[in-house]
């Protein structure tokens, strides 16, 4: 090997495993979170419910969901983006000289990272409680839907992560091709076609997912699924044995819920979430007398 | 005066799409006579290593089959740019003419391409303002369209490209080689060193060293190679240790191959944009190779750390 070892930098001697780490992070676990993602999203379409109860789930790890998001998700995202700049930083597109697929899905690929960086930051920001000293921090783990809903509501954030959605998109399921080239799982021109066509399809159903969850917020009514909620919300302290939340507003067992009568039903759609909701949850207005919160838990 | 000439028979006949068996009606309608007498070359000249360079144009007579060679020889005949001043011959490189050499590597109206089977008239209908002609750009340039392209074979000898038989024993017949196997390899012994395929990758990038003031030709050499050794391999030497990793004896050295494809600048730097393949003058299917020797690569990672 090269003469003087010793005198090379950490990167320069180990640069074919750096590259290979890189390769492996976009998929695993950055990749794999980002299809959890975009799936858990795209609930919202199922109404608000359905999307709580999955938010519900992850935020059921309690005080290991920071560990595991900065050990699965941000720090190995984190060196995903160094290396990738990196590696910008090292190449020299010539897409003008040379306008072949290939070329333009190499350049792209550079594009829609750097796209998915910024966004990414600036959706971590706006929605998880690290940005609250910013002015953002906007998600409530406890009203998932009308917390998100509220923030994508101008129309300008809707398109502003529409292209940080498809962005990412892209740049996963393009990378994921590339992957398949560089650890030599297909080699040949037609196993790279079919493999293509994967990763079409791959792409296609994420940046389903992904437009998806933002249609779908934006066409909840937000004060409906802020009802349901809430009284999620009050089930989980129940059962946690806490006292319902002050500030949440929840509404006396029995008293109409705000937005029930606007033709809301349709919304909220109790039903496709039933499932996913514990049976704690009060009779709409109108139906059986109401009981008193805790009883039915005795009665099990 | 063009021999694939293709135009309708009678000029007044109005152009009838699909009529005439796909083929599109010629543009320039009928004035086939007004082919360009003189063609206009642009040539990016430069002098001498690590000096300015300029463009220099030059009108050169038409002929029947001229290619890019010819029209560079005619331009050295002249020895007179279209302004009629008296100028130094432009540099150039070739050898075979028949696209086998790989020596006349240029940028042929911006596109890396081999000069001698650049065809004149096929560069005159796509671009009828003229040739461009550059130095590639990912070289050295050592006089006007003539580069030091010794990386290229560092880059060969970083994986070493060749079978070990050198010694005094007669080791008999080698083993044999099933058609199939020679089919798989022969194209990859194609490559003639042009370096179409490092010019093309974004990822392989210029690497030139200036001897300093005092410095000897030997420690500049060695800083030269040592720069070479942290830069990209480049498609053409991963395609090569692929095919010498192939050969049954080739094979014998297989780990020092892999050991180099996974050094600093190894296989690792491709980023998949797949321009070499297209740009290969030989079609050789590099990035099958790349895919190889990058299954290889994961396979040789795994036995370093996992056997040791
Ligand atoms: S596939 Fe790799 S070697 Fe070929 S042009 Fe692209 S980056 Fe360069
Ligand atoms: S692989 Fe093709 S483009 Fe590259 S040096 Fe060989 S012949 Fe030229
Ligand atoms: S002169 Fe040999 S390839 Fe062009």
């Amino acid at each position: 090997m090269t003469p003087n070892e010793s005198s090379r930098s950490f990167f320069a001697r180990n640069q074919f495993l750096i590259y290979r780490l890189f390769s492996l992070s976009g998929l695993i676990p950055v990749g794999a979170f980002l299809v959890v993602h975009l799936l858990t999203n795209a609930s919202v379409l199922g109404g608000a419910a359905s999307f709580q109860s999955r938010v519900d789930m992850i935020h059921g790890l309690g005080p290991l969901l920071v560990p595991v998001e900065w050990a699965f998700i941000f720090l190995p995202m984190l060196f995903h983006a160094t290396v990738g700049f990196m590696i910008i930083g090292g190449g020299l597109p010539n897409v003008g000289s040379y306008p072949y697929v290939g070329n333009i899905r190499y350049t792209l690929q550079r594009a829609t990272g750097m796209i998915a960086f910024a966004f990414i930051i600036w959706h971590v920001l706006q929605l998880h409680w690290m940005g609250e000293p910013l002015g953002g921090g906007r998600f409530d783990p406890h009203h998932a839907t009308s917390s998100a809903a509220e923030v994508v509501a101008p129309l300008a954030i809707s398109l502003l992560y529409a292209i940080g959605v498809l962005s990412t998109v892209f740049h996963f399921a393009n990378g994921l091709w590339t992957q398949g080239i560089t650890w030599g799982l297909w080699t040949s021109p037609q196993a790279m076609r079919r493999a293509n066509y994967l990763s079409i399809a791959v792409g296609t159903l994420l940046a389903a997912a992904g437009l998806g969850a933002i249609g779908g917020l934006r066409g909840t009514d937000t004060a409906a699924a802020r009802a349901v909620e809430t009284r999620m919300d009050d089930q989980r302290r129940l059962l946690e044995g806490q006292p319902p939340s002050p500030l949440s507003g929840t509404p006396a067992p029995g008293r109409p819920v705000p937005g029930r009568d606007s033709g809301a039903e349709d919304a909220i759609d109790l039903r496709s979430g039933s499932d996913l909701v514990p049976l704690l949850i009060p009779e709409p207005a109108g139906a059986v007398a109401p009981t008193t919160g805790p009883a039915p838990l005795s009665g099990n | 005066m063009s021999t694939k000439h293709n135009g309708p028979a009678t000029a007044s006949t109005p152009p009838s799409t699909g009529a005439a068996g796909g083929e599109p009606a010629p543009h320039d309608s009928g004035d086939h006579l007004a082919l360009p007498r003189t063609i206009d070359v642009r040539v990016l000249r430069q002098d001498a290593p690590g000096q300015e360079s300029y463009w220099e144009r030059h009108a050169v007579a038409w002929e029947p089959n001229m290619n890019v060679i010819s029209v560079l020889q005619k331009i050295a005949a002249g020895a007179r740019a279209q302004d009629g001043r008296q100028v130094a011959p432009v540099a150039w490189d070739c050898n075979c003419l028949e696209e086998v050499c790989g020596s006349c590597t240029m940028l042929i109206n911006g596109r890396t391409r081999m000069a001698c089977s650049a065809l004149v008239d096929r560069l005159v209908e796509e671009h009828p303002d003229g040739i461009e002609l550059r130095p590639m750009l990912k070289f050295p340039v050592v006089r006007d369209l003539v580069v030091d392209r010794r990386r290229l074979f560092r880059s060969l000898e970083r994986v070493k490209a060749w079978v070990p038989v050198d010694g005094f024993y007669d080791h008999g017949a080698g083993p044999r080689i099933s058609p199939e196997e020679q089919e798989d390899a022969y194209p990859l012994s194609t490559c003639m060193s042009c370096g179409c395929c490092l010019e093309a990758c974004p990822q392989f990038t210029r690497i030139e060293t200036v001897r300093r003031d005092g410095e000897t030709e030997e420690a500049f050499e060695q800083r030269r190679t040592a720069a070479f050794d942290r830069g990209f391999i480049g498609a053409h030497a991963i395609s090569q240790a692929v095919l010498f990793n192939g050969h049954p004896i080739g094979k014998l050295i297989a780990d020092e191959r892999m050991e180099a494809v996974t050094d600093q600048g190894g296989i690792q730097m491709c980023g998949n944009a797949q321009n070499c393949v297209a740009v290969c003058p030989k079609s050789i299917p590099l990035t099958r190779s790349i895919a190889r020797a990058g299954r290889a690569a994961t396979m040789w990672a795994i036995r370093k750390i996992f056997d040791r």
